[in-house]
């Protein structure tokens, strides 16, 4: 499913400007959404669900207007959500809160309902559990049971507010490995602020800052946004004054400083090879310099 | 909105606490009116008439049991919100509105079970220690009318009420409500007690059954503050007043629902 938002703002009641004039086109596929705290990812995400209304600006997913009722309703019968700070009924057991999820999607048929929990249990490995109550799962786990009632409808859309946050490497590892097996024919736009999980799982992706849209494009050209901006400073003397450092490691009897800046931080700073995060951080650093 | 009452229900009815707290108030019930609930007669002598019997029974049941009632109520609209689980829902293709009423429902009736157990239960005793098998269709018509009508508006009012502050004070508010508005004698002080708009079931205890009131006034206090809030109960009041409360509850649904919009952008 297509999302093409153009003019995108939202205000916040207080007077947060939390979008500010965001344009994306967004492909099908796995698309990435990275931005720093308090950036405008679960406000965008919230609206592309359906869940707010933006102040100004057009929403288009697969061609419907989220912004009207008859639109909302059409892009979240095919939405899947996974929202950032997910809840769940803590008496019922895994099986019963994805039954109560798929009723309210609209699967009125009880062996269909049955059918496609049990295969969605399957994938998320969650089987032998089903039957416990979810007051005894861990975060993992919940993450787990969360992504299944997102897919539970089978959705065109597949939306997820930084869902590796707070999981352990393995488990972060499984999450996203599984995202991007899920990615296929849908669009799974998946927010975060961890570049490593982009870098792994996408090929394009979007960067917000402070509301602002500051990049979009595939991961090779984020990456070349750090092109001539990466250098390794070896010293034994004060880390160097400019620049971002990203790294640093003993080295002999000094340190060894990967740093990111738009000229050499030092005259002995070596040019080197830049990677996605790098890019990130040559972007952020444009957008707001520290 | 079917499958939010039925969920709803089932989370409410498996509630361990609610069982506890409804066992232990109706001990408290037992014992404080003992024993007018045993013979079921508030004073007049007519505790072997079935009809009274059960007006007098729902009448006792109701003064402690309304309160657990709504105190069990206060946290459930605002749980989904608490518990982070409202943006699912939200993003769920069907009607907020339908979600609400679906809730109301299901919480609502989860939540009247055991009320319900405890006036048929002392129904069936009844039945069986008077011998009079009217008595079960007395109790129907009784809990239908007397009990049913002031559980509607209830229901609503506990649900909405935390909106406006924390549970834990709603409930403090809503007991100190319950005796106020809807138990304390009309010319103790200004009260809605015994008003058009009290939830006990007194107007169509008087109105409906004609049940006298032990100083065989038919309705009303002569010096009470608010008696325009109290006319004469005949059958036709009773019924407004049924009216009453069933047009509270859906006004307090409606504002809730409007609340919730409001603070939905
Ligand atoms: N309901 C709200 N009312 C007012 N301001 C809000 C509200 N929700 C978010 N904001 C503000 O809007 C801005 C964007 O918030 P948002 O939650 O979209 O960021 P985010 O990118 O998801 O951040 P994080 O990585 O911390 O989840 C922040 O400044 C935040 O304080
Ligand atoms: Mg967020």
């Amino acid at each position: 499913m297509r999302i093409r938002l153009s003019q995108l703002t939202k205000t916040y009641k207080g007077g947060v400007h939390a979008l500010k004039g965001i344009d994306l086109d967004v492909p099908t596929g796995m698309y990435g959404l990275l931005g720093s705290n308090g950036a405008g990812k679960t406000t965008l995400m919230r609206i592309l669900a359906g869940l707010l209304r933006p102040t100004s600006g057009t929403v288009l997913l697969g061609g419907h207007d989220v912004t009207t009722k008859e639109g909302r309703l059409a892009v979240q019968r095919t939405l899947g959500y996974l929202p950032q700070d997910l809840g769940v009924y803590p008496d019922l057991t895994a099986r019963q809160f994805l039954d109560y999820i798929a009723l309210l999607k609209g699967i009125d048929e009880r062996s269909a309902r049955r059918r496609r929990i049990g295969e969605l249990l399957e994938v998320v490995a969650l089987t032998e559990h089903a039957d416990r109550k979810l007051k005894g799962y861990s975060g993992g786990m919940l993450r787990r049971v969360g992504i299944a009632q997102a897919l539970l409808n089978d959705p065109r859309l597949l939306i997820v507010d930084e869902p590796t946050t707070g999981l352990d490497p393995e488990e972060r590892i499984r999450f996203r490995t599984l995202l991007s097996r899920l990615a296929g024919e849908r669009t799974v736009l998946l927010s975060t602020h961890i570049v490593e999980d982009v870098a792994q799982t996408c090929r394009y992706l979007a960067v917000l800052a402070k509301g602002r849209l500051v990049f979009q494009g595939d991961v090779g050209a984020l990456v070349a946004a750090a092109h001539r901006q990466v250098w390794t400073v070896t010293t034994s003397g004060a880390a160097p004054s400019t620049g971002r450092i990203v790294a640093a490691l003993p080295h002999g009897s000094g340190m060894r400083y990967r740093v990111v800046a738009p000229v050499p931080p030092d005259p002995s700073a070596r040019p080197a090879e830049p990677t996605l995060e790098d890019g990130y951080l040559a972007l952020m650093e444009a957008a707001a310099p520290v | 909105m079917i499958a939010t009452l039925r969920y709803e229900f089932l989370m409410q009815i498996r509630r361990p606490v609610m069982w506890i707290v409804y066992g232990l108030t109706f001990v408290v019930l037992v014992a404080t009116m003992w024993p007018g609930y045993r013979t079921l007669d508030l004073g007049l002598g007519d505790g072997h008439d079935p009809k009274a019997a059960m007006l007098a029974s729902a009448r006792l049941t109701m003064s402690l049991l309304a309160i657990v009632y709504g105190c069990l109520l206060a946290d459930r609209l605002i749980r989904d919100r608490r518990l982070g689980i409202a943006t699912i829902l939200e993003a769920a293709p069907c009607s907020a509105a339908g979600r609400l009423v679906g809730k109301y429902l299901g919480v609502c009736a989860a939540t009247a079970v055991p009320i319900a157990l405890v006036f048929f239960g002392r129904a069936v005793v009844y039945t069986f220690t008077e011998g009079k098998v009217e008595t079960l269709a007395w109790s129907l018509a009784v809990f239908a009318t007397v009990i049913l009508p002031g559980l509607i508006f209830l229901g609503a009012l506990a649900l909405a009420g935390p909106l406006l502050m924390p549970p834990l004070p709603f409930r403090v508010l809503f007991v100190a409500y319950w005796f106020w508005g809807n138990l304390i004698p009309a010319d103790m002080m200004p009260t809605l007690s015994h008003t058009i708009f009290a939830a006990t079931g007194d107007y169509a205890a008087y109105g409906l059954f004609d049940r006298a009131r032990p100083d065989a006034v038919v309705y009303g206090w002569p010096d009470a503050a608010l008696n325009f809030l109290r006319p004469a109960a005949t059958p036709a009041v009773a019924v407004l007043w049924m009216g009453v409360m069933v047009a509270l509850a859906a006004a307090i649904l409606l504002l809730t629902r409007l609340h919730a919009a409001r603070s939905e952008s």
